[in-house]
């Protein structure tokens, strides 16, 4: 789990995102070593979904840069402003980032195996027979070659989720982005979902995890990163991080979800 | 009844050319609503902005105004068509309103986050609308579709008003003629019963299928 | 004079004759409104009784408003009635013809917003102890009501727009007083943009009117 000395994977540097009258991101700035494993607490409102999605550029930002595997996201900046990047470069970027929504956002008219399928076939233009293997395996991985037929309909939310997380590693991404997966699942169906998880940590895949379940912020996290208000308030290893050490802030979060770090303690 | 029957045949040409006028209206003002429709999803202002006033417009007006400005606008250009032509195209104009604003709608009701997912894998737009959108927008959009061109095969015989021949014109004829009106007129509204039930049957039949999708 | 100094002269001219048309439609769609309200009260009650026949007989009668053409039903009543020894005036032919039609839709547009109404509330209701009739007018009624404003306000406005109609039977409305004009004079489409300006209006404002009763209403109930 040791980042190894090469450029970072993702590099973040003072982000700034502005909501109308709101700033919700108000300079960010940090970096993902390859294969690490980041996870971002922090309370609601602190921009942390929103810094997500501005990383895959599913939202443009207003200030500051980030970089993926050292190409810039979603903007050239030369000396004379910023340039956006064009529908198509922007597309490519995401094929190569992988996302996994709290509403799991399956799409309800395919079957799980077809949810899989869907990023190969449709963006690769891979052949179905192939596409069907590969979705085979990842449903396998995942645990659920038994649901590959089913529609999501037909899911609990742990199994949908975990196809989801398959639907995102079809397209063999560099990077995987977790936006808080298991807020929405009863809490009995948390655990398929983060062993999951785990296991892709384990693999090396780079990832940033944002979640509320501090004990797997502890487990699985190479690094944690606090926000709050729009900033980056800590950041360290979860020893340091999450200990009695922690400042004022963290500490009133960590209170807060007190049941879940006792657990994990 | 004799009177009625013995008009029959000349009835049930009419009862033909409504037919006819309501397939033509039906279909194509059915696609070019759906065009208009997809077309106010889009990123571009101005297409939504002029889809908004297009159907703002027409919905606000009678279909038998929008027939007569259809009726005078070609000879008033200078074009001669027939008169089945230039009714028919407003009445095309005029469904397409409607149907522009069910397909918007069923195309916005298609839930953001999967958007988002198919974006995410890289997806880009008209894949996402192949792939995504359309098959569950299709489905929440036939039921307001199906009671869409039921309303417009009961509009084509607004058509006679303007002074096209069809259906309710020639049964207006005879009863000028023959002075008959209940027989005629009776047996004319079981013939547009016969045309529509189905239609309405087919509406309901997908109201209740397709009322659970999400 | 160019053209368009000419065309906006004459349609000023033509105001006052567009205008008194204008008013015909407000009075058959103010005498039709009434009348279609009523008749949709009056047919709920079979509508939605538990008597299998007054029941079928209420779908029947809207089916057959359902799958025939207004403007059908209206030359049956303008042209059957004197057969029967009646003479109605066109205007009233007309105001019957399209309350007939309109009633029949009310009924389920009144049947939709009492049935949208969760059975929880009912049986809510019932627990307190209310019986059935006052259940519905008291916990019922008002939260229909707001449901139904909406899809009501719709109808209507298919009403005035439907007002257009009689003009096949001769009554000087809006649409009959445009066909008129460019009957009479050289004037040609620019008439019947005027008309629809007049209908675009008189439908955008009870549009508003609508939506704003059905905000307060809304506001109102919490």
């Amino acid at each position: 789990m040791a980042a190894i000395p090469h450029t970072p994977m993702i590099e973040v540097r003072d982000l700034r995102k502005t909501y109308g009258a709101l700033e919700v991101l108000k300079g960010v700035s940090f970096d993902v070593a390859r294969g690490e494993v980041v996870v971002v607490l922090g309370p609601s409102g602190s921009g942390k979904s929103t810094m997500l999605r501005c990383i895959n550029h599913l939202e443009g930002y207003d200030g500051g840069e980030i970089r993926i595997d050292g190409v810039t996201v979603g903007y050239d900046t030369t000396s004379r402003g910023r340039n956006p990047h064009s529908e198509a470069v922007n597309a490519r970027l995401r094929e190569q980032v992988g996302m996994v929504f709290q509403s799991f956002n399956l799409f309800p008219h395919r079957t799980a195996i077809e949810n899989v399928m869907m990023g190969p076939v449709h963006v690769r233009g891979v052949a179905k027979r192939q596409a069907r293997e590969l979705a085979a395996a990842l449903l396998h991985k995942v645990g659920l070659s038994s649901k590959a037929d089913q529609y999501p309909a037909k899911l609990s939310g742990g199994q949908q989720q975990r196809v989801a997380i398959a639907r995102a590693l079809a397209m063999q991404p560099k990077v995987m982005l977790f936006d808080e997966v298991t807020s929405a699942l009863d809490p009995e169906l948390v655990g398929e979902v983060l062993r999951v998880i785990r296991d892709l940590a384990q693999e090396g895949m780079t990832m940033i995890i944002v979640t509320h379940e501090i004990h797997f912020a502890r487990d699985v996290g190479d690094r944690i990163v606090f926000m709050d208000d729009g900033v980056i308030v800590e950041q360290g290893p979860p020893e340091r991080i999450l200990s009695n050490a922690a400042g004022a802030r963290l500490r009133t979060f960590l209170r807060r979800y007190q049941g879940d770090y006792a657990a994990g303690a | 009844m004799r009177i009625l029957v013995g008009n029959l045949p000349y009835l049930l040409q009419g009862a033909l050319v409504t037919l006819l006028l309501s397939i033509a209206v039906v279909v194509l003002g059915t696609l070019l609503g759906v065009a208009l429709g997809i077309a106010a999803t889009t990123r571009s202002r101005l297409a939504r902005v002029l889809v908004a006033a297009y159907v703002f417009v027409l919905r606000g007006i009678p279909v038998l105004v929008v027939m007569f400005v259809g009726y005078y606008a070609f000879p008033a250009a200078g074009l001669r068509v027939s008169a089945y032509v230039a009714v028919g195209l407003a009445q095309i104009v005029y469904v397409a309103a409607f149907v522009a604003e069910i397909a918007r709608s069923a195309i916005l009701s298609v839930p953001e986050g999967q958007i988002a997912a198919a974006r995410s894998l890289g997806m880009r737009r008209r894949a996402i609308l192949r792939q995504v959108i359309l098959p569950q927008a299709t489905r929440i959009a036939v039921p307001p579709l199906l009671n869409s061109a039921l309303t417009a095969v009961k509009q084509t015989s607004y058509a006679s008003v303007v002074g096209v021949w069809e259906l309710t014109y020639a049964a207006r004829e005879i009863v000028e003629r023959t002075l008959a009106a209940f027989q005629i007129f009776l047996g004319v509204m079981a013939i547009y019963f016969l045309i529509c039930y189905p239609l309405s049957l087919a509406a309901r039949w997908s109201e209740r299928r397709f009322a659970f999708v999400h | 004079m160019d053209y368009a100094a000419q065309t906006a002269l004459f349609l000023i001219a033509q105001f006052p004759k567009l205008f008194a048309g204008f008013l015909i439609t407000l009075g058959i769609a103010a005498a039709a409104i009434p009348l279609a309200l009523v008749l949709g009260l009056l047919l709920l009650a079979p509508r939605m009784s538990r008597n299998r026949i007054a029941r079928g007989g209420a779908i029947g009668y809207v089916d057959l408003m359902r799958n025939t053409p207004l403007l059908v039903q209206i030359y049956l009543i303008y042209f059957g009635l004197p057969v029967l020894g009646f003479y109605p005036s066109e205007f009233t032919c007309g105001v019957v013809g399209i309350a007939l039609q309109h009633g029949a839709f009310l009924v389920e547009t009144y049947r939709a917003g009492i049935e949208s109404i969760s059975d929880r509330q009912w049986d809510a209701a019932k627990a307190i102890g209310m019986g059935r009739f006052k259940a519905f007018r008291v916990a019922i009624l008002p939260q229909a009501l707001v449901r139904i404003l909406g899809p009501l306000g719709n109808q209507l406005i298919v009403l005035v727009k439907d007002t257009s109609l009689v003009s096949a039977i001769g009554v000087a409305e809006l649409t009959m007083t445009g066909k008129v004009i460019i009957e009479r004079s050289a004037a040609s489409v620019e008439i019947f943009v005027a008309v629809a300006l007049f209908y675009l209006v008189l439908t955008t404002i009870l549009g508003a009117l609508f939506r704003v009763a059905e905000y307060r209403m809304a506001e109102r109930l919490g």
